[in-house]
């Protein structure tokens, strides 16, 4: 039976809603600590002092630890993918509200909480910076010392600019931007940001660290076991092989898992005190681990006389808070796509990586790309109304199809942009009329967004293949199952490769002493990149359980069944087979004056979004009637988890449109609560329709590619465009609040709302 | 969490005894919906609580009394009071705002008397209740006395409760007749707390409105009743320019407050719309929930 294509449940469904599947915060260890945090109530400040006395001699405290503490043990303690430059616990300065400073350990975490209130610290403030465009001027320095990391063979270059607050910035120049542009009929210039928010899965961050002779293990909530274990390596000046790290499934990540999070702070803490340390993040504290960056897009297009855009530029400014983490190489590979799927002869793209005295900014469920779109699908759409041109038109018209150079130089090859606006276009019956209302005080609009995304690269994945005596299969990979149904897709590869059902596929969970390395569980890339490690993998157990065969004397080309190839060759039930195969796609880093690469990602991702709006103008309230989604995953291993992946990621984008933001007053987070962030709810979920357009990525597995992120690309644009067709006003800044849209329409009819 | 006592008597006046009227880390809990969260989030850190599960049943009864009004026990549960026949029958509105407050976990452990006495201005009960010109009943150690339930708050968070005393009934008057609808302002996502709630009440009669209640909560730091809104509403029939002109009275009257669900403008905007919306929902009456 073909087990790819196979619409099955994920694999692991009865356990989670049975309640028996493992999650590390469920999990205890004899004699294990917890760690409350002490954290920064300053933007920017020297710590002056640290009086973590009262806290000392609190009945039931273990142990306080400050930086100091971990920098005996650790000379170096600063971590991070792109930058070593996050500390594990504050060193010398804070660079924002809510950074770690110092760690109360208990038995009972009650008592460390109790313990935490008692610390106090002092800083000397010093000046703060919160806006990227601010941080674009040196006058104050979020970090006076730059550290590179080296980590990534595509970021080696990345030195940073020293004396000024730019972490990286990326530039592509492509034909002749100022010239095109002057010569264009029309040019449009226009400026969009989106605001800071957050990943919030319900799991928050949680890492148990556990002493052992000469080892550590930790078990960790985290997207990257193979990272954490080279980073905690490092730190402590290890072999990797004395450090495990177990991963068991998690609670949703969306990028808030990535890297190093908690996992320096508790194996830090577990070799001061030689005790196992938990520690567990509260939802409120999530606040101040990691976000996604605020932007401001600047973006300017000229057209000429037959409506085709014929030169675009490009400054995007990423916020990204007081610590590098992912950011740099959010702002290069989401970069390069700045300009948008279209076919542009003269593109030039600025981008740059921004220190400012905020939580840490990362990659969040779009790597940046959600957005760039916002931008750039707002400006296309604002364009085709100045000309008068048909939205939907106006994007054929100019829209980058297989076979034409993108921006980077590198030429386009399976990605179904055409298809997926057609699929759109079709899906919203986009050529018959549409009911727009009674003209009363509700207003109906619509409008489409695109959007398309480049792969991390270059990334590598290793898979094994175990196959038993029996001929049960186990498959062993460092791929984190976080709800997005990763397990499932393996277990349906090996399943065709080998010719057993997918449901009788043992996928085995992340343990870095028994799992061979991936890069991570990030960007849409594991179906591709770790799907072809499997399938090699299953194909290399394919062709060891043949030449078993013949070992045994069986006949070419017949179909004994595994178990009685083993019996044979072994003489009882023994033995195994073990298929493995390693996978790493070609890869030229861009050129570092032009941004241009002919080979810059191993496929595209590609996702769009169509809305129905209705508006109501005396309070801004905007109900959405309909939200399509539609998106190229090459051919679908398992088609019904596909399309959950597409409407999650529609529904996650649509909160980052129309509610969610974290607000600041003076560097404080001021509605760091779910009370106060508002995540949509069920009531918020509009009637979807969410179609796979037919595909295939010819060097993917089975024809597969990754979907995770791909129903956030258009959501945004989407709806602000049905509401500039609703209202006839453009909202530039995401969220899309009922008052902004308020104030928008009062602004426009001349009635402005004042400010209070 | 630090530990602290726990104390279950068996009867109202055993409860009240252990009340300290100067003492605030005492505290009763009835459902502790809102109790629980504050202790969670250290805002308050009792050394003794006096649990109410175990006093008299007759607390926790909703019946018509022998004037034809309806009493509410305190200890009711949210969701007994969403269910009750004679509620559904006789005070449409209630039910149906019952069924947006909180979700069906809250409202089947939230009493009733813990949802008035927690004098947060986002609650729900409190507008709808006092629209239905409902009269709260107070026990302290030595008497007992009744308050308008609008009465009742003092402030943002704050009531005119002595800490020794305990919200022990809600009664809601007979008013046959009467229109009423509580609208409820959500501003950022559909389940949230309302940015702004109105609820209003009043008779018919030949075609003007009479004795009309109109209350403002969420958006002001207490639930408030809107007398110029009021007044402008009485007497007159629910057309266009009598509406607007309530809504315009209602913004200019109600001391509108800032906060994470928008700005003051914003929610004095809204109020301005809604006295007009929540009068026309009331005259449609049972007629299903106009949207927001």
């Amino acid at each position: 039976m073909n087990q790819v294509g196979r619409d099955i449940p994920r694999l692991e469904v009865r356990a989670k809603v049975t309640g028996r599947a493992d999650y590390t915060h469920h999990l205890r260890l004899p004699g294990m600590l917890y760690g409350k945090v002490f954290r920064s109530t300053v933007p920017h400040g020297r710590i002056r002092s640290i009086d973590t006395q009262a806290a000392r001699t609190l009945p039931g405290v273990h142990r306080v630890v400050t930086g100091e503490d971990i920098r005996k043990l650790i000379a170096e303690p600063y971590y991070g993918p792109a930058f070593h430059d996050q500390p594990i616990l504050a060193l010398d300065k804070v660079r924002h509200v809510g950074e770690p400073v110092a760690v109360v350990l208990a038995s009972d975490p009650h008592v460390a909480e109790q313990g935490v209130q008692l610390i106090a610290a002092e800083y000397d403030e010093l000046p703060a910076v919160y806006d990227e465009l601010e941080a674009m001027t040196p006058e104050v320095l979020v970090h006076e010392v730059l550290r590179p990391a080296g980590t990534f063979a595509d970021l080696k270059h990345i030195q940073g600019r020293k004396g000024t607050n730019i972490a990286l910035d990326y530039h592509l120049r492509r034909g002749d931007t100022d010239a095109a542009m002057a010569q264009a009929d029309r040019v449009f210039e226009h400026t969009f940001k989106t605001q800071q928010c957050l990943h919030l899965p319900l799991e928050p961050h949680v890492a148990i660290a556990e002493p052992g002779d000469e080892r550590l293990t930790i078990y960790t909530s985290n997207q990257t076991p193979s990272f954490v274990r080279i980073e905690i390596a490092r730190l402590f000046g290890w072999p990797e092989n004395r450090v495990r790290v177990k991963i068991p499934y998690l609670g949703g990540g969306f990028g808030a898992k990535v890297y190093v999070k908690l996992e320096a702070l508790v194996a830090a803490l577990s070799m001061l005190t030689r005790r196992p340390v938990k520690i567990a993040l509260t939802m409120e504290e999530v606040f101040y681990m990691i976000t996604k960056h605020p932007t401001t897009f600047r973006i300017k297009s000229g057209v000429d006389k037959a409506g085709r855009v014929v030169a675009r530029s490009c400054q995007v400014y990423w916020n990204g808070g007081a610590y590098a983490d992912i950011g740099p190489r959010v702002t290069q590979k989401s970069g390069f796509t700045a300009a948008g799927p279209y076919d542009i002869d003269n593109i030039s793209i600025d981008s740059y990586s921004l220190y400012t005295n905020r939580t840490p900014a990362g990659a969040l469920r779009g790597f940046g790309v959600p957005q760039l779109v916002w931008a750039y699908e707002s400006h296309t759409d604002l364009i085709a109304r100045e000309l008068g041109t048909d939205p939907v038109q106006f994007r054929r018209k100019n829209i980058l199809r297989n076979g034409r150079p993108q921006a980077s130089g590198t030429v386009l090859h399976d990605a179904a942009i055409a298809e997926v606006l057609e699929a759109l276009a079709a899906r919203m019956d986009w050529n018959k009329p549409f009911d727009r209302g009674d003209g009363g005080t509700l207003r109906r609009g619509r409008g489409i967004a695109i959007g398309f995304k480049a792969s991390i690269s270059p990334t590598t994945s290793v898979a094994v293949v175990n196959v038993a005596a029996d001929g049960s299969i186990t498959l062993y990979k460092s791929t984190v199952d976080m709800g997005q149904g990763s397990d499932t897709a393996f277990a349906q590869i090996v399943g065709e490769v080998l010719d057993v059902t997918a449901e009788s596929v043992r996928v085995v969970a992340p343990d870095t002493d028994v799992t061979p390395y991936d890069m991570g569980t990030l960007g849409s890339r594991s179906l591709y990149h770790m799907g072809n490690a499997v399938r090699l993998a299953a194909e290399d157990a394919r062709a060891k359980l043949r030449a078993l065969a013949a070992e045994a004397g069986l006949p070419e080309g017949t179909n004994y069944p595994a178990a009685e190839i083993f019996k044979k060759r072994y003489g009882m039930q023994a033995g195994n087979v073990i298929g493995t195969a390693s996978f790493v796609p070609s890869y030229k880093s861009p050129d570092v004056q032009t941004g241009l690469s002919d080979n810059v990602t191993p496929f595209w991702m590609v996702g769009g979004a169509g809305a129905e709006v209705e508006v109501d103008t005396e309070t801004g309230h905007v109900r959405i009637l309909r939200l399509v989604n539609a998106a190229d995953c090459g051919k679908p291993i398992n088609p019904g988890v596909a399309r959950t992946q597409l409407s999650g990621a529609a529904i996650m984008q649509l909160g980052f449109t129309m509610s969610e933001a974290m607000l600041l007053d003076g560097g404080q987070v001021t509605n760091a609560s779910l009370a106060d962030y508002k995540i949509p709810g069920i009531g918020d979920i509009p009637p979807m329709q969410n179609e796979l357009v037919s595909a295939e990525q010819h060097s993917g597995p089975f024809g597969a590619k990754g979907l995770g992120e791909s129903g956030t690309f258009g959501v945004s644009p989407a709806i602000a465009n049905a509401i500039h067709d609703a209202t006839g006003v453009r909202i530039m800044e995401l969220p899309i609040t009922a008052e902004a849209v308020l104030r928008a329409l009062r602004t426009a009819a001349g009635r402005p709302l004042d400010d209070e | 969490v630090i530990p602290f006592e726990m104390v279950e008597p068996t009867s109202l006046q055993e409860a009240i005894a252990l009340l300290d009227p100067d003492e605030p880390t005492i505290r009763a809990v009835a459902g502790g919906t809102a109790l629980m969260l504050m202790m969670k989030a250290g805002v308050f850190q009792p050394t003794r609580l006096i649990c109410l599960h175990r006093i008299e049943p007759e607390h926790a009864r909703i019946a018509v009394n022998t004037a034809g009004e309806l009493r509410i026990g305190a200890m009711a549960t949210l969701s007994e009071l969403e269910k009750d026949a004679n509620v559904a029958a006789r005070l449409p509105v209630l039910a149906r705002a019952l069924r947006r407050l909180s979700n069906p976990r809250v409202r089947n452990v939230a009493r009733v008397g813990g949802a008035l006495a927690h004098g947060d201005p986002h609650m729900d009960l409190p507008p709808v209740l006092a629209a239905l010109g409902a009269r709260v009943t107070i026990r302290g150690p030595k008497a007992e006395r009744e308050l308008p339930l609008e009465r009742l708050y003092a402030g943002y968070y704050e009531t005119v409760l002595e800490k020794n005393e305990l919200i022990t009934a809600v009664t809601v008057p007979e008013r046959a007749g009467r229109k009423a609808a509580y609208m409820k302002v959500t501003s950022r996502v559909a389940d949230d707390w309302p940015a702004l709630g109105v609820a209003v009440s009043f008779a018919l009669a030949g075609g003007a409105m009479r004795d009309p209640i109109v209350v403002v909560s969420a958006a002001t730091e207490k639930v408030t009743r809107m007398a110029s809104a009021e007044k402008a509403l009485h007497g007159a029939a629910p057309d266009d320019a009598t509406l607007a002109r309530a809504g315009e009275a209602a913004a200019a009257e109600a001391a509108i407050l800032a906060d994470a669900h928008g700005s003051a403008a914003y929610k004095r905007e809204l109020l301005r719309v809604y006295v007009r919306r929540a009068v026309r929902q009331a005259l449609a009456d049972d007629a299903r929930e106009v949207r927001r």
